[in-house]
C-alpha cells in the first residue's frame, strides 16, 4: 500500500520505542560509573557516545521532525519514576532540539544528525546543570554558575554527542549493509 | 520493586490512590520544594514524605545508598557554607527528589499506562511506552547474554570500555533492529492501529479514597506554604 513518506506509521513507532530502550540501557550502563563525581554534566558526556548511537538511529531510520521527541519523550517519561528533575531536563533538551532542527527540515542527511545529537546532549547538559543547581540550593548554583564549568562541560558533552554520531554513523552503515534498515 | 500483592495492609492504601492523583502531587510537591527557603515549612513537607516512603517499604539496599549520598552532599554544603544552609539545603534537596520514588513505589508500570491512556495523551505515545516496559528487562537479558559470551572468549568488557562498541553494543544493536522488526510485523498482522479507540478492561476511576487523600494533600501544601510565605 502505497503511502506519504511523511507520515508516521506503526513501525516508526515501535522502531522509536526500541531506540528508546537502546538509550535506557546505555544510561543503564553508563550513569554509574560517575555518580560519585560532582562535576555539571559528567553523567551526560559518559552517557552520550552510547546513547548517540541510538539516537542517531533513529534519527536515520525516522528523520523527520520529531524522531528527537519521540525517543527522549519516552525516555523522560519513562524516568520519571526515578525523578521528575530528568524528565524536565530531557524535556528542554529534547524541545531546544526539535526546535532548532525543524528549520533544517529534521534529520535526513548525516549533518543535520550529527547538529541534532551536539544540540541534544549540549543543551541536557545546560538544563541538568542548571536544573540540578536550582536543586542543590545557592551554594551548587554558585558553583556550577561559573561560567567556565558550565562552557567547558557543555563543550565536551557536545563531543560525546559527535563522537555517538561518528558511532551512530558506522551502525547505519552496517545495518544498511545487512539490509536491516532504510536510512536516507 | 515491591510486589502489590505482598504490600501490608498499611502500605496498601497508597496503591490504590488514583495514579493521576498521584502524579499531579508529585508534580506539585516537587514545585513547592523548589520555592522553600524556610526551615520549619521544609522540615514539615520532608517528614510527612519521610514517613509516606517507610510506609511503602522502599528496600533496605537503597535507604542506605540515599542515607550515604545525602549525607556526603550535607558535608559538602556545611564545608562550603554552614550548618543551617547546609540542613535547609539538605531539607530541599530531600523534597523534591522523594515524590520520585513514592510514586514510583506505589504505582505500577499497568497502572500508569491506565493514567496515561484516561489522560487522553496520544495512543502512540502510551503504545511507546507500553513497548519500552515489556521489552526493557528483556534487553538488558539481551545485554548481559552478550557480556558472559564475551567473558567466555576471555574478554572482561567490564575492565575493557575501549571494547564496548565492538563488543556490546553492535551486536546489541542488531538484536534491538531485530526484535522492533519482529514486534512491528506482530502487530501488524494482528490489524493493530495506534490511532484506533481503545477499550480499558479496568478503567480509572475516581474514589471516596482519592477525595480524601486530595483533601489531605491540600491542607498540607496551605501548611507548607503558611510556613514559607507567613513570615
Amino acid at each position: 500500500m502505497a503511502t506519504s513518506p511523511q507520515r508516521w506509521q506503526l513501525r516508526d513507532y515501535v522502531f522509536a520505542a526500541f531506540m528508546t530502550i537502546g538509550i535506557a540501557v546505555a544510561s543503564v550502563i553508563t550513569v554509574p560509573l560517575t555518580l560519585s563525581i560532582p562535576l555539571p554534566g559528567i553523567r551526560t558526556v559518559v552517557w552520550a557516545p552510547f546513547a548517540g548511537i541510538f539516537l542517531t538511529l533513529g534519527m536515520a531510520r525516522l528523520q523527520r521532525s520529531g524522531s528527537v521527541a519521540l525517543m527522549i519523550g519516552v525516555l523522560a517519561l519513562l524516568l520519571s519514576r526515578i525523578s521528575w528533575i530528568i524528565t524536565a531536563f530531557l524535556t528542554i533538551a529534547l524541545l531546544v532540539t526539535e526546535l532548532v532542527m525543524v528549520f533544517r527540515g529534521g534529520f535526513s542527511g548525516s549533518v543535520n544528525r550529527l547538529l541534532g545529537n551536539v544540540l541534544f546532549f549540549s543543551s541536557a547538559t545546560v538544563a541538568g546543570a542548571l536544573i540540578g543547581a536550582y536543586a542543590a540550593g545557592d551554594v551548587f548554583a554558585a558553583w556550577v554558575g561559573q561560567v567556565w564549568i558550565l562552557l567547558l562541560m557543555t563543550v565536551v558533552s557536545g563531543l560525546a554527542g559527535a563522537v555517538g554520531w561518528w558511532l551512530g554513523e558506522r551502525v547505519v552503515k552496517q545495518l544498511q549493509r545487512a539490509g536491516k534498515l532504510d536510512a536516507g | 520493586m515491591l510486589a502489590k500483592s505482598a504490600a501490608p495492609a498499611l502500605q496498601a492504601w497508597l496503591w490504590r490512590v488514583n495514579p493521576l492523583l498521584k502524579i499531579a502531587l508529585s508534580i506539585v510537591a516537587v514545585s513547592v520544594a523548589f520555592a522553600l527557603q524556610n526551615l520549619a515549612a521544609a522540615g514539615l513537607l520532608v517528614g510527612l514524605l519521610l514517613a509516606l516512603l517507610v510506609t511503602v517499604g522502599m528496600p533496605w539496599r537503597l535507604w542506605w545508598g540515599g542515607a550515604i549520598a545525602i549525607l556526603l552532599f550535607t558535608a559538602l554544603t556545611w564545608l562550603l557554607r554552614d550548618w543551617p544552609a547546609a540542613i535547609l539545603n539538605t531539607l530541599r534537596l530531600l523534597a523534591i527528589l522523594l515524590p520520585g520514588p513514592i510514586f514510583s513505589l506505589t504505582t505500577s508500570p499497568a497502572d500508569l499506562t491506565r493514567a496515561l491512556q484516561a489522560a487522553k495523551l496520544p495512543s502512540f505515545l502510551v503504545l511507546s511506552l507500553m513497548l519500552v516496559w515489556r521489552f526493557l528487562p528483556i534487553v538488558q537479558r539481551e545485554a548481559q547474554r552478550i557480556v558472559e559470551a564475551n567473558q567466555l572468549r576471555g574478554v572482561d568488557l567490564r575492565r575493557r570500555p575501549g571494547q564496548w562498541f565492538p563488543g556490546l553494543f553492535v551486536p546489541l544493536i542488531f538484536r534491538i533492529v531485530s526484535y522492533a522488526d519482529e514486534v512491528t510485523v506482530g502487530l501488524e498482522t494482528r490489524s493493530y492501529d495506534p490511532n484506533s479507540r481503545r477499550s480499558m478492561g479496568q478503567p480509572l476511576r475516581w474514589q471516596g479514597l482519592d477525595t480524601g487523600v486530595a483533601i489531605a494533600s491540600t491542607t498540607v501544601f496551605l501548611a507548607v506554604g503558611y510556613l514559607q510565605w507567613s513570615q
